[in-house]
């Protein structure tokens, strides 16, 4: 008995063991799935001008923010030396005489709603964008002619060497047809169904938006080392429209990246252990119009002298601690456009504003300001909400006054701001600042067509138009477009139209413990093909 | 009593109609319109035309008013032109985290600034007194955007007990309610140290001191009865206070809430949105003066009689 006592007690000892050692198995590898899991989830912080964007429709939206790109792909991306990299296109081919483009479209592409990706959809959605915003971007395209299922033909009105540019803007993201219709003005708001890396699983205005993996993904470009799927499973994008609040949450590790970082925040956050930041080329440009409409700004020489007082390389220094670039043109230095006859460069020469303000008759007293038949010359510098804008603005007052230009600054919010300029005798002189990589921003900023907004200086010049309409519709071939561009931009340069100020760099900043990112960053910002590369660890 | 609510409620109808008018006026005379975010630039004054009058913003102020009113009343705040969801959805989602803070911080203010002010009344003149009044006073000079980023410095950043910002759990409404409560609590101290300290020169409570009635519970259960009454009526003042500070509290803390989505859709121009916010603002001070007057008639006789 005592045999059969033992041998029982032996047995359920061992059986117990068994248990024991089963359940903590268990127990273990749940655990570790559970981190595993939670290892995949990461944060990231919206850039602060991202903030408040409405919605996630890329044909009818005006303002996208950041994670557009996550949702939807493109036709093509753009790397930083402005080479074009396939995504949902594998191929391309443009006529010799630039009235064609033939796209072979990427195979096996959904959307996250199942529905197939191919010529159709393309088909669909060219014609969407008539009667948007957007409908720029493909205005050059008369139709789209289905070739095969993965094939499709642009018939062009004219030519656009453009095009690729174009085709990898945030706002050409593709989104599913079947979702988009059925959605309708609902679209982008409760749903947006694209093919990207991360499918959209909520959105709050001014919030979050909370992103799940595309686990059937495979359609990374070039310039991402992972193809597909992504190696975040859970990706919450937060909007902090406060930046501080932001470095807080950074520094605390309430996040894990923020996609943008002021300039006046990179000291504390190279010195932040822990912390990386990682700068791309700016896409970005400060500038002031000029009224050309309005005394004092219809004498050419009162221009060039308004020009000529801004101090580029003193804002630069003060301003930015030497981050970032002076700006010396209307584009932005990446761009070959902007590569013109040094001659037509604006750079501070005070010397030469105060000679040309004395030949327009605008005399100096005592205490320099200047006048002239009894009027002061003073003048209204607008400017909008913004520490950058507001602080470059004060500057770029003083530098006025330097040459005897008296100015006084108004700040409005972005949308009354517009409203004024839309009166178009109103103003006088702005800070302003556009974020674009394209040389048609000239076009964008200096067409007759467009007077009051987005044409501040309010100029109507019937060579420019004549130069613009030449750059914008009549180059056939890239390198075409870029001579036009450029002999439309010297131009523009040579009138004094507006004065160039800086140009920012982007910057952006993450957790080391947190997350992997590649060593070089492609693109020209951070989307969807770094994204793809980076792990959390 | 009943009669007493009945009337002052009669009398927010009035109140109610001329504020409706003054929001709906001052959001259509700001510079700048909705239709402009999202008309085509380049279009032509007739495409814009046409954009205009698809969303009614062609008609009369006035007849875009009675519309707007017409359908308030049966629950239809329209439709936010920019954002492009149900005005009444938007609000929605952001009214409880507006009474959430706001009634937390009033809480806040309220207990402590009473608790407070008691002290200071007790302990008039004393060390303890001038400490409290000092310490108050400079909670509440303090701006309360920086006096946010300082509570996310020392307890978010520094000790590490709170989150800096959003609203994903419970603790992160901490920061956020001290901020706010920090800055109301000065006035409901001060107040309340006022007002004990004059009802305690009243006969009454010499003849309770006479008939040897503790100190203390003359003061706790005598004194500050009566010393309540102004300090109801700050109370109720403050609510439009503390709603309107929510906004900023709810941009340095990134938190949702009526005040945020003011914000956006202020910049963007939609009409709809900040004009229910706006009133959904004013409803919560008109409510919240009503609740007080309620209050103070329920604890002193003569308002009720008064108002029969």
């Amino acid at each position: 008995m005592n045999f059969l006592t033992n041998r029982t007690n032996q047995i359920k000892a061992v059986t117990m063991k068994h248990t024991l050692k089963r359940a903590f198995l268990t127990f273990g590898l749940a655990s570790l799935l559970v981190t595993g899991a939670l290892a995949q989830n990461a944060t990231f912080v919206m850039p602060a001008r991202d903030v408040g964007a409405p919605n996630y429709d890329p044909i009818r939206g005006t303002r996208l923010n950041a994670a557009t790109t996550l949702i939807y792909d493109r036709m093509v991306i753009q790397d930083a030396d402005q080479s074009f990299h396939g995504q949902l296109a594998v191929s391309w081919q443009a006529a010799p005489d630039g009235m064609s483009w033939v796209f072979k479209l990427r195979p096996n592409v959904k959307f996250h709603d199942g529905e197939p990706f191919n010529a159709r959809t393309i088909a669909w959605w060219v014609p969407k964008f008539k009667g948007t915003e957007n409908s720029f971007m493909t205005d050059a395209i008369d139709k789209v002619e289905i070739v095969d299922d993965l094939t499709v033909k642009f018939v062009m009105k004219n030519p656009d060497p453009n095009m690729l540019f174009n085709m990898a803007s945030s706002f050409m993201g593709v989104p599913s047809p079947k979702a988009y219709d059925a959605a309708g003005d609902k679209y982008g708001v409760t749903s947006a169904v694209g093919t990207g890396p991360f499918k959209l699983v909520s959105f709050v205005v001014g919030q979050q938006t909370v992103l799940a993996r595309n686990d059937a993904y495979n359609s990374g470009s070039a310039l991402s080392e992972n193809k597909g799927p992504a190696r975040i499973r859970n990706l919450t994008i937060r909007e902090i429209a406060e930046d501080s609040t932001a470095f807080l949450e950074l520094k605390t590790g309430g996040v894990d990246m923020l996609l943008s970082v002021p300039t006046d925040f990179l000291p504390r956050l190279k010195a932040e252990k822990g912390t990386r930041v990682v700068t791309l080329p700016g896409r970005e440009l400060f500038y002031m119009p000029i009224n050309t409409s309005v005394e004092p700004f219809t004498d050419i020489r009162v221009r060039e002298a308004t020009a000529l007082a801004i101090n580029q390389k003193e804002i630069l220094a003060n301003l930015f601690a030497g981050v970032g670039a002076e700006a010396n043109n209307f584009l932005i230095s990446s761009l070959l456009e902007s590569r013109v006859d040094p001659k037509f460069n604006i750079s501070y020469n005070a010397a030469r504003a105060r000679k040309l303000l004395d030949d327009a008759g605008w005399v100096a007293a005592a205490d320099g300001s200047r006048s002239k038949a009894g009027t002061k010359l003073q003048v209204k510098l607008w400017t909008q909400n913004g520490t950058e804008f507001k602080r470059i603005t004060e500057v770029v007052q003083a530098q006025l006054k330097a040459v005897g230009i008296g100015a006084d600054i108004t700040v409005f919010d972005a949308a009354t701001i517009t409203a004024q300029y839309r009166k178009r005798t109103e103003h006088q002189l702005a800070v302003r600042s556009y974020t674009w990589a394209n040389a048609d921003i000239l076009d964008w900023f200096f067409s007759g067509k467009r007077l009051g907004h987005p044409n501040h200086s309010m100029w109507n010049d019937p060579r420019a138009e004549v130069l613009n309409e030449k750059a914008m519709k009549g180059s056939r071939t890239w390198d075409e477009r870029v001579a036009n561009f450029k002999a439309y931009h010297e131009y523009v340069l040579s009138q004094f139209v507006f004065a160039p100020i800086y140009q920012p760099v982007q910057n952006f900043a993450f957790s080391e413990a947190k997350l992997s990112v590649p060593a070089r960053v492609r693109g020209t910002a951070m989307q969807s093909q770094t994204v793809l590369d980076i792990s959390v660890k | 009593m009943i009669s007493f609510v009945i009337k002052r409620l009669l009398l927010l109808l009035p109140v109610f109609l001329v504020v409706s008018m003054v929001i709906f006026m001052i959001v259509h005379l700001v510079p700048g319109d909705p239709i402009d975010n999202i008309v085509q630039v380049g279009s032509t004054p007739e495409q814009k035309a046409a954009l205009v009058a698809s969303y009614g913003l062609d008609k009369p102020l006035l007849t875009q008013y009675a519309i707007w009113f017409g359908k308030m009343l049966q629950g239809d705040l329209g439709e936010a032109i920019i954002l492009r969801q149900p005005v009444s959805s938007l609000i929605a989602q952001n009214l409880p985290h507006s009474l959430a803070l706001g009634t937390l911080a009033l809480l806040f203010s309220t207990v402590i600034g009473i608790g407070t002010g008691t002290l200071a009344a007790i302990y008039k003149d004393s060390m303890i007194d001038r400490t409290v009044m000092t310490l108050i006073l400079l909670g509440s000079t303090v701006p309360s955007f920086w006096l946010g980023l300082l509570m996310i410095l020392l307890f978010a950043v520094q000790l590490g007990w709170f989150p800096v910002s959003g609203a994903r759990s419970w603790s992160a409404i901490v920061l956020p309610v001290l901020t706010i409560g920090i800055g109301g609590l000065a006035l409901v101290a001060r107040v309340t140290r006022v007002a004990m300290i004059d009802v305690s020169r009243k006969d009454f409570v010499t003849m309770l001191h006479a008939k040897g009635v503790p100190s203390r519970q003359i003061q706790i259960s005598h004194v500050l009865r009566h010393a309540l009454l102004p300090v109801i009526t700050i109370l109720s003042l403050r609510i439009g206070w503390i709603l309107g500070g929510a906004v900023t509290i709810e941009y340095v803390f990134a938190r949702p809430g009526l005040g945020s989505l003011l914000i956006t859709s202020l910049n963007q121009r939609d009409y709809p949105v900040v004009q229910g916010c706006l009133l959904m603002l004013s409803i919560a001070v008109m409510l919240g003066t009503l609740l007080g007057d309620i209050l103070q008639a329920a604890m002193d006789p003569r308002i009720r009689e008064g108002m029969n």
